[in-house]
């Protein structure tokens, strides 16, 4: 599978790794930065890159299936290097963590993952596959696009509020992705900035904008409203 | 205009006290310890805005006081990240339940935990209540009427904007009044929302805000890195631990962290006598005569439900069927804006500019009260939840984010009316790791609300379009919490007289956001620390 998907003309990254090897800001990489970052801050930021959590949470099963969910979720079906959502998933949810509420229809979001995985893999089996992990990609795109209309059903997915179980699954991922040095590679986002902070950021109608010499240079630009309406995407 | 102010408070040394080159507080080795047998003049329960604020007041007349704070005792420099993920630690994260046909996400969006309470992760806008939040029953025959008049808190809030401080503009609107901090500088996201605004009529202002701009005793001045909303680890942004703690420990309050408070304890004349506590696993019973709850509004009426007797069998305090209701939130719906230029929102406080034009009642809007307006800038992960709220995954959640750098917020606080039936209960099937119920929030917005929301939406629209935005992403959600044991004239629909003691039980205080019959359209910090400061005035001093 390549990157069908992509916007015509998205540079490949020439320095700093991004999920895939493209982006808008092909000559950053934020972790050039990493020593002007306070010490906690910096431990924290590189255990993501260097320290891939094991799975503790889910059995083997359900982490091929999640993981196949996680790639279409962040659209990372094929992609190389690829960011490894769904271990930091894991290991919030193994370390107890969760984000302080529960929606009155919904079980508590490790037991909401779960339902999704065996939900997924059922859905697979009407498909006549294992499981959602072999489907092919086409048709798990497919699935993924009826989970995100919530028009999944069957006695898994009766357990729960099938679009709050989207939304909870896809804010874990975006979590997960945003919280990554590559994924600011990508986004042009300069991540910590203690204790250096920044004094250039009055006007914008600089070329890119008032900068820091740290900061990423753009050197591709899209409207992603027009952009996704004209390629179908959503 | 001074960078900074020459004038500093008169009773609070805090900024003092703390140290130019480090973060944490540098008097804990003189902290009083307290027996808990031997009965303190107060024990507050929660270390945040409320709580902070009144025992620094009070150890300041001569109180000896124990705070009960159920998480942690920060020290910026070890335990806060400049990182959004990094930063959960900083938000109340035990379950709570929620209901309602619109039901309030908790967590990192209106829910502290530690010694500083919700403050530390703030965005740091800290303007006034109008006078007339006080009179909404009076004047428009909504919400209700609070007992005590702007008036009576007006140099309670002077006192608070000196002590955080507040930087700002001159403010035009409800009492006009002026900051002790100049405005900060305003980043290029911000630039564009004010030209906006005033293409359409609408007058901004820079601020207010409780960011030093300017060297503050020992705090110093904010370096612009754009992560308030993580814990400022500058000490630059105000909250409690730096503005009003150190003083407090300077003056003899003890601070007791990772210190749940599970109930209160009632003797049998129907006085409280203490607060039953639970350290890492150890419970005791800390005694005092009198006790004041600071818990905000979803604990403090979960507390006071809990706190069950033969004397008060429905929680104490709940008499009349009154604690946990009329909790409100602000409707807090954000419109996002593409513009060709990049506008690098990370840069600078999140908080920047407002506009309480659109405040007041206006009747030719056909709903009562009104909104706010302020800039928000969220970091990757929060422009995340943006994106996807408006239904975006996979390649096109990619290719908006890819664009974060194009984009900027703006965001409204409508306020939303007090409703009975939004509503803190007990589960009746799930504890927490106490062994105490879960909260149970119950949420649902009223015609008036639903007006409210919808138009102040079109206004953010309308300023977006004559700033010249390409595209625009609406997100709707909801910000702050208050009320749930509201301060009134009586016991059949209130919990709090005006001196903030528990109606039937006189040396219960309760000291926190949850008194507030209504919300007005302003962020509740400063509000907050202003009751305490107006509560604490009012008692009498103890020792010399």
């Amino acid at each position: 599978m390549t990157r069908r998907f992509e916007p015509e003309g998205l540079p490949r990254q020439r320095r700093g790794v991004t999920p895939g090897m493209v982006g808008r800001y092909p000559d950053f990489d934020v972790l050039e930065s990493a020593g002007h970052w306070d010490e906690v801050t910096r431990e924290t930021v590189l255990k993501r890159v260097h320290d891939v959590p094991e799975p503790r949470f889910f059995d083997e099963r359900e982490t091929e299936t999640l993981t196949a969910l996680c790639d279409h979720l962040s659209a990372q079906v094929g992609e190389e290097p690829k960011l490894p959502v769904l271990a930091f998933v894991d290991e919030k949810l193994a370390d107890g963590k969760r984000d302080g509420y529960r929606y009155f229809d919904m079980p508590d979001d490790g037991e909401t993952w779960r339902i999704v995985a065996r939900g997924l893999d059922t859905e697979a089996n009407a498909r006549g596959a294992p499981s959602f992990a072999v489907l092919g990609v086409r048709e798990q795109d497919e699935v993924c696009h009826r989970f995100a209309k919530a028009e999944l059903y069957g006695p898994a997915w009766s357990a729960l509020n099938v679009s709050r179980a989207f939304a909870i699954v896809t804010r874990y991922v975006c979590e997960a992705y945003y919280a990554h040095p590559w994924a600011w590679n990508e986004i042009g986002f300069p991540g910590p900035a203690y204790p250096r902070g920044y004094s250039r950021f009055g006007s914008p109608h600089l070329r890119n904008g008032e900068t820091e010499t740290f900061e990423a240079l753009e050197s591709y630009e899209l409207d992603p409203v027009q952009d996704t309406k004209k390629r179908g995407l959503d | 205009m001074i960078k900074g102010s020459l004038r500093m408070p008169r009773d609070n040394d805090s900024a003092h006290l703390l140290d130019r080159h480090a973060r944490g507080l540098q008097n804990l080795d003189r902290m009083a310890r307290y027996r808990e047998n031997d009965p303190v003049d107060l024990a507050v329960v929660g270390a945040g805005a409320g709580g902070v604020t009144l025992a620094q007041r009070l150890a300041r007349k001569g109180w000896r006081v124990v705070v009960l704070e159920k998480g942690p005792f920060w020290d910026p420099d070890r335990d806060w990240v400049s990182d959004e993920k990094g930063s959960g630690s900083l938000y109340w994260t035990d379950t709570r339940v929620i209901g309602g046909s619109d039901p309030i996400e908790m967590g990192k969006n209106n829910s502290g935990v530690g010694v500083g309470g919700s403050m530390t992760h703030f965005a740091g806008y800290t303007p006034r209540l109008h006078p007339s939040d006080f009179r909404v029953r009076t004047l428009d025959g909504v919400a209700a009427d609070w007992p005590i008049s702007y008036a009576e808190l007006r140099e309670s809030f002077e006192r608070i904007e000196l002590e955080l401080p507040v930087a700002g503009q001159d403010w035009p609107w409800g009492d006009r009044h002026s900051y002790p901090h100049a405005p900060h500088p305003i980043a290029g996201a911000a630039v564009v929302a004010w030209h906006g605004a005033r293409k359409c009529g609408i007058e901004m202002r820079v601020g207010p805000v409780s960011i030093t701009n300017g060297s503050f005793g020992n705090r110093p001045h904010c370096i612009y890195r754009g992560f308030c909303l993580q814990g400022c680890k500058v000490n630059a942004k105000a909250s409690p631990l730096i503005t009003h703690l150190p003083d407090a420990i300077e003056r003899g309050v003890e601070v007791r962290p990772d210190s749940m408070v599970t109930r209160i304890e009632v003797d049998e004349r129907g006085r409280c006598s203490g607060v039953l506590v639970n350290a890492d696993g150890r419970e005791y019973v800390q005694r005092a005569d009198a006790v004041a709850v600071c818990g905000y509004a979803i604990e403090t009426p979960r507390l006071l439900l809990n706190s069950t007797s033969t004397r008060f069998p429905h929680g104490i305090g709940n008499d009349s069927d009154q604690v946990g209701r009329y909790v409100m939130v602000q409707g807090a719906t954000q419109v996002a804006a593409r513009f060709p230029e990049l506008l690098r929102m990370y840069k600078a406080p999140p908080p920047e500019v407002s506009s309480e034009q659109f405040y007041e009642t206006d009747a030719a809007r056909g709903f009562a009260r009104g909104f706010s307006i302020q800039t928000i800038s969220p970091l990757p992960i929060g422009w995340a939840e943006h994106v996807t709220a408006e239904g975006h995954w996979g390649q096109s959640l990619r290719e908006y984010m890819r664009d974060y750098n194009h984009w900027t917020v703006l965001g409204v606080l409508c306020e939303l009316l007090p409703q009975a039936e939004n509503r803190v209960t007990l589960s009746r099937t799930e504890t927490d790791r106490y062994g105490l119920p879960v909260a149970v929030f119950s949420h649902s917005l009223c015609e008036n609300d639903r007006a409210n929301i919808a138009y102040a939406t079109k206004v953010m629209e309308r300023i977006w379009d004559e700033a010249g935005a390409q595209d625009q992403l609406t997100i709707d959600r909801y910000a702050h919490l208050v009320g749930g044991c509201r301060m009134g004239f009586g016991p059949e629909d209130s919990v709090v007289d005006s001196t903030h003691r528990v109606w039937g039980v006189p040396n219960l205080f309760v000291a926190d956001g949850s008194v507030m019959p209504t919300q007005g359209a302003a962020n509740p910090a400063l509000a907050i620390m202003a009751l305490s400061d107006r509560l604490a005035g009012l008692l009498d001093r103890k020792r010399t």
